[in-house]
């Protein structure tokens, strides 16, 4: 009981990287929801395991990003689906549509990266330093450093296109 | 748009998810659900293995029936026909029903009630086949000692050896049955702590 009542704590506190890395790696509503619900499921089923280990956060997007990936690699769309057509949901009270649209080109410009690149990037959108994301990641730190220049090359490259 | 400008829109949207909590939320009580459920998967399935093995005894004894020919003998056959038919069909029907109990579709207050409501009835289930047992331990050695031995479980001559066999038997089965209420009791109490969390 006790368990189960702290995993709900720690995936309500945390519920906000979920749905950032479940919008980063789906295109429509519905494998959204499918993959947060993955997500959360796989987390419930390592909890056990993150207990012996020093951070929420790192085992949290480790799990989220593997769970992602692995979701990536079976699923093939079929049917009609519902786009992603916003980040922020208009429940939030200080909804702007100027700042969504903003947010969106950030998506679209990450989403045009490859499957490992997305998860990097946003590893360091979210703040976090080549250590950690190597921790997450399972890459070494230099290693990150530069796979994480390549990306911003390629981003810059993007941008200018445009 | 640079990096560090990303950064910025990207810090400021995670300020905003903090603010919202639907699809979070939703999976949440999905899984309450989910977790409701289960608690009784195990139970029922051996619940459900218990029904298959009597149906298979009844059918046994249907057969045999008109080798129990006294009165007495085929009144133990018919109330342990009855008895294996009847309970493991109320106790599947129970579960069944606090199973398949929606918790999510009603405010707490309803849902605390009726789940209370079928607790109540499981258990009154459960106690009723603990008493049970011990009629159908009788009955069935008549019954079985008729089928196949082709002995008169009351006429026959007791020794030393009978009695504590069948004092072992009932120790057994009052031991046996109290295990079964107390799993039931256990389980039906771990099912309403998940209801309980509903309050909240």
């Amino acid at each position: 009981m006790q368990k189960e009542a702290s995993f709900v704590k720690i995936i309500k506190e945390h519920e906000g990287v979920i749905f950032k890395i479940t919008t980063m790696y789906t295109d429509y509503r519905d494998d959204q929801k499918d993959l947060y619900q993955d997500i959360v499921y796989q987390l419930w089923k390592s909890f056990d395991s993150f207990r012996s280990e020093s951070k929420i956060s790192t085992w949290m997007y480790r799990v989220a990003l593997n769970t992602a990936l692995t979701r990536l690699k079976k699923s093939k769309r079929m049917g009609n689906s519902v786009p992603i057509d916003q980040v922020i949901l208009k429940q939030t009270e200080n909804y702007d549509p100027e700042f969504e649209e903003r947010l969106k080109i950030v998506y679209k410009h990450v989403k045009e990266l490859n499957v490992i690149e997305k998860g990097l990037m946003l590893l360091l959108l979210e703040g976090k330093k080549y250590e950690e994301i190597a921790e997450i990641t399972g890459l070494t730190p230099s290693n990150v450093g530069t796979k994480i220049s390549r990306i911003k090359q390629k981003l810059k490259k993007q941008i200018i296109k445009e | 748009m640079e990096i560090e400008e990303m950064k910025a829109l990207w810090s400021e949207m995670s300020d905003q998810l903090e603010q919202q909590k639907k699809l979070t939320n939703e999976i949440i009580m999905s899984m309450t659900q989910e977790r409701y459920t289960n608690k009784f998967k195990t139970i029922t399935r051996y619940e459900s293995f218990g029904a298959l093995l009597c149906l298979a005894i009844f059918l046994f004894i249907l057969y045999h029936i008109n080798k129990l020919d006294t009165w007495y003998l085929m009144t133990c056959g018919v109330v342990t026909l009855l008895f294996i038919s009847i309970l493991p069909i109320l106790t599947l029907r129970m579960l069944g029903h606090i199973r398949k109990f929606n918790i999510l579709n009603k405010n707490y207050t309803e849902v605390f009630i009726e789940f209370q409501k079928a607790k109540k009835n499981l258990l009154r289930v459960q106690k009723l086949s603990v008493y049970a047992s011990f009629i159908i331990m009788f009955c069935a050695a008549a019954v079985f000692a008729k089928i196949f031995g082709d002995k008169d479980f009351f006429m026959i001559d007791r020794g030393l050896k009978e009695y504590v066999v069948f004092a072992f038997t009932i120790v057994f089965v009052y031991f046996f049955s109290r295990w079964g209420l107390r799993s039931y009791t256990k389980i039906t109490q771990s099912a309403e702590d998940v209801v309980k969390e509903l309050e909240d």
